[in-house]
């Protein structure tokens, strides 16, 4: 599927795309995981890959790394072909596993001196980089702790900096954030918009529309399939309609009661208050807030809400499913 | 291939086995625990073997040989009988495990010089010690009836100190005591000191389990190195208990040793390096390490046990399983073994099997890295 905004980015940077699939596909024994898929992105971009489970986006992390192999189509990554040439690519990509397992008996620093001997990083260089990473990850007075020691959000940074040792031009980091929490969170996309803003190409796949609004561009990735690929404020204006953000003092019996109206597209719990999609907010507002008062419900608080990526993204997927 | 990506994957497999305790001790310690166990439980001297008689003839002289036969320390008697049921009820009971059924006419014919009218039941269920009832009565039998012809030739006249018909010397080589646990303990060492084998293919199972191989399969190593890497340090392991092994067997088991023993530690080395490429092999092949614990007990420790000529001869073997046998490294090191231990040869002697050893490990790492790839499905 073709998208006007793709278009438009790839026509902003002329240069030839680091990561490019043609009709990549990746079949296990009864499913089709990657179906035609054709991504094309630039270097220096940040490139956060959305979509529910099972839609892909492991497999599609794992073709590109050259762990798996392809089916039919074909990709380049790098500048190397991915089919032929999957050896040639391991030095320049960095690539973080979902379930990333550090060597839990080593310690951070010979985590990251042991991915460094694989990748065969100058010695002369290897303090310097140490420390310049640990720095940076945050790491450095936990150095000589076992990995097996850190918190959750620690190993993913020690995770993330042991991608990082050979300096690789892209990086390939499947839900890298899963499991952590918030301000480790934060803390680790802000290394990653670091390294975006130092040119490195990064391909992250994610659960979290709030880390996808932090990306240059999102691609959404439905049954195996790229669905739509634009930046996050391109995807945001895709939502069709408007979105209200409405309160009652009941809002189990609102829920129903607002689904079965004329132009309610979609209707979402967040705590007590309900997000309502609807194909225009002047013209159902009144509608849903008398109908309310004529149920015997309170409407306590009604207004029109900004559409986030999280609305975007189901409504977008709900327009799949349909 | 790159020495620096070998000696990384080496020297994480080794902080691995060091920092994990249980991991230390299970590989420092196995192999001796295996040993005693076995060596002890394998080598369990016969003796007070219950046996039961059911005496038809009940004279003086059957009195006398059924004296004659229990008096040693072989055989215990434990029940005088005087019908089959009684019989048919101890065996069943698993009381007695063997019969001694003496003929009515027992006195009469030995003294004809007919012979001795015996019969045996053993339980065929334990063929073990219902044949050694067998060996031991018809030793005892031959003494009684050698000792009443030298007296009969003597009350005839007859100058005749004692009547042996066969006069067979046996001397036994290499083992002059025939101890069994000298010919059985270097056998077992040939099979204890194959545990390694088993570390390493639980160790590339774990990492595929745990997702560190994916993170591996990423980067540049080459599959060559990574398996190098990883048997490495197994068979320094290995090469620690092929000094702990033999120092157990000499001073506990007081086993001789009659080689050389850098022979034998260079020829260990190359087992080490054959037996550790086949754990490789399962490893590569198994995707968890359950299935790779299975595997290996499946072609590498049964057989180890089995075919490997340490309690079965080969040659007595079926030729499929012999063929077999020769794939086998604890084949070539049983002979290595027990050769460098009890006879004291040398390389001159056990060339062959060394280079069927070597061959061996190449060809199994070589299957392996074949059949390795880097990729997850």
């Amino acid at each position: 599927m073709a998208y006007p905004d793709s278009e438009e980015v790839s026509t902003d940077i002329p240069s030839q795309p680091i990561i490019e699939t043609h009709e990549l596909t990746r079949d296990y024994k009864k499913t089709r995981a990657v179906d035609a898929l054709d991504l094309s992105i630039q270097s220096g971009e940040l490139f956060g890959l959305v979509g529910p489970d099972g839609a892909g986006k492991t497999t599609t992390l794992r073709l590109l790394a050259g762990l798996l192999n392809i089916t039919s189509g074909s990709a380049q990554v790098a500048g190397y072909d991915l089919a032929s040439q999957a050896e040639a690519i391991k030095p320049k990509i960095g690539y973080m596993a979902q379930e990333f397992s550090l060597y839990n008996e080593l310690t951070v620093v010979e985590n990251l001196g042991f991915f460094a001997d694989l990748y065969d990083v100058p010695r002369s260089e290897l303090s310097q980089r140490m420390d310049r990473l640990l720095a940076f990850a945050g790491l450095t007075e936990f150095q000589n702790r076992r990995a097996d020691k850190l918190s959750g959000g620690m190993q993913k940074k020690l995770a993330l900096a042991s991608t990082l040792i050979h300096e690789p031009d892209i990086l390939l980091l499947d839900e890298p954030t899963t499991g952590v929490d918030p301000v480790s969170r934060r803390e680790f996309w802000n290394i990653l918009t670091d390294l975006h803003l130092d040119g490195t190409t990064i391909l992250v796949s994610t659960p979290y529309m709030d880390e996808a609004d932090r990306c240059s561009l999102v691609g959404l990735l439905y049954a195996g399939k790229l669905v739509t690929c634009a930046e996050p404020k391109q995807i945001r204006a895709q939502v069709e309609g408007d979105l209200l953000e409405i309160k009652t003092d009941d809002w189990q019996a609102a829920h129903s009661l607002i689904e079965s109206l004329p132009g309610v597209l979609e209707v979402q719990t967040y705590g007590e208050s309900l997000h309502v999609l609807v194909d225009s907010a002047d013209e159902r507002m009144p509608e849903i807030q008398i109908a309310i008062e004529e149920n015997g419900l309170t409407c306590r608080h009604a207004r029109q809400a900004p559409a986030r990526m999280e609305e975007a993204f189901i409504s977008l997927i709900h327009r799949m499913e349909v | 291939m790159s020495i620096r990506h070998v000696l990384a994957i080496t020297r994480k497999e080794i902080y691995h086995i060091l920092r994990d305790k249980m991991t230390l001790i299970l590989v420092l310690f196995t192999p001796l625990f295996l040993l005693l166990l076995m060596a002890y439980a394998l080598t369990v001297d016969l003796k007070d073997i219950p046996i039961a008689v059911l005496d038809y003839d009940r004279s003086q002289t059957s009195r006398a040989f059924v004296h004659q036969i229990t008096a040693g320390q072989d055989l215990e008697l434990y029940a005088q009988v005087d019908s089959m049921n009684e019989v048919e009820g101890l065996l069943m009971r698993g009381e007695v495990k063997a019969v001694l059924i003496i003929d009515p006419a027992f006195e009469r014919d030995l003294y004809a010089l007919r012979g001795l009218p015996l019969q045996i039941i053993i339980d065929g269920t334990e063929p073990e010690s219902g044949g050694f009832a067998v060996d031991h009565i018809g030793w005892r039998a031959e003494e009684y009836i050698n000792q009443v012809l030298t007296d009969q030739m003597q009350s005839l006249g007859i100058q005749i100190d004692n009547l042996q018909p066969i006069d067979l010397r046996v001397r036994a080589w290499y083992n002059p005591s025939l101890k069994p646990r000298n010919d059985l303990i270097p056998g077992l060492i040939s099979m204890v000191l194959g545990f390694p084998a088993l570390s390493v293919a639980l160790t590339l199972a774990h990492e595929r389990e745990h997702g560190t191989l994916e993170q591996l399969m990423a980067t540049p190593v080459t599959r060559t190195e990574l398996l190098l890497g990883k048997m490495i340090p197994y068979i320094i392991v290995g090469l620690i208990n092929v000094i702990l092994i033999p120092v157990a067997a000499i001073l506990w088991f007081q086993i001789p040793f009659n080689g050389s023993f850098p022979l034998f530690f260079g020829l260990s080395a190359i087992f080490l390096f054959a037996v550790i490429s086949m754990g490789v092999l399962v490893g590569v092949f198994m995707p968890t390490q359950a299935s790779a614990l299975a595997l290996s007990f499946l072609v590498i420790f049964f057989p180890g046990f089995f075919l490997t000529g340490i309690f079965f001869p080969i040659a007595s073997m079926p030729e499929m399983i012999r063929m077999e046998s020769l794939f086998l490294p604890g084949t070539h090191y049983a002979i290595i073994t027990r050769g460098v231990f009890l006879t004291g040869i040398g390389i001159d002697i056990l060339w062959p099997y060394t280079v069927m050893l070597f061959v061996l490990g190449v060809s199994f790492t070589a299957v392996a890295a074949l059949f390795f790839r880097k990729k997850l499905a």
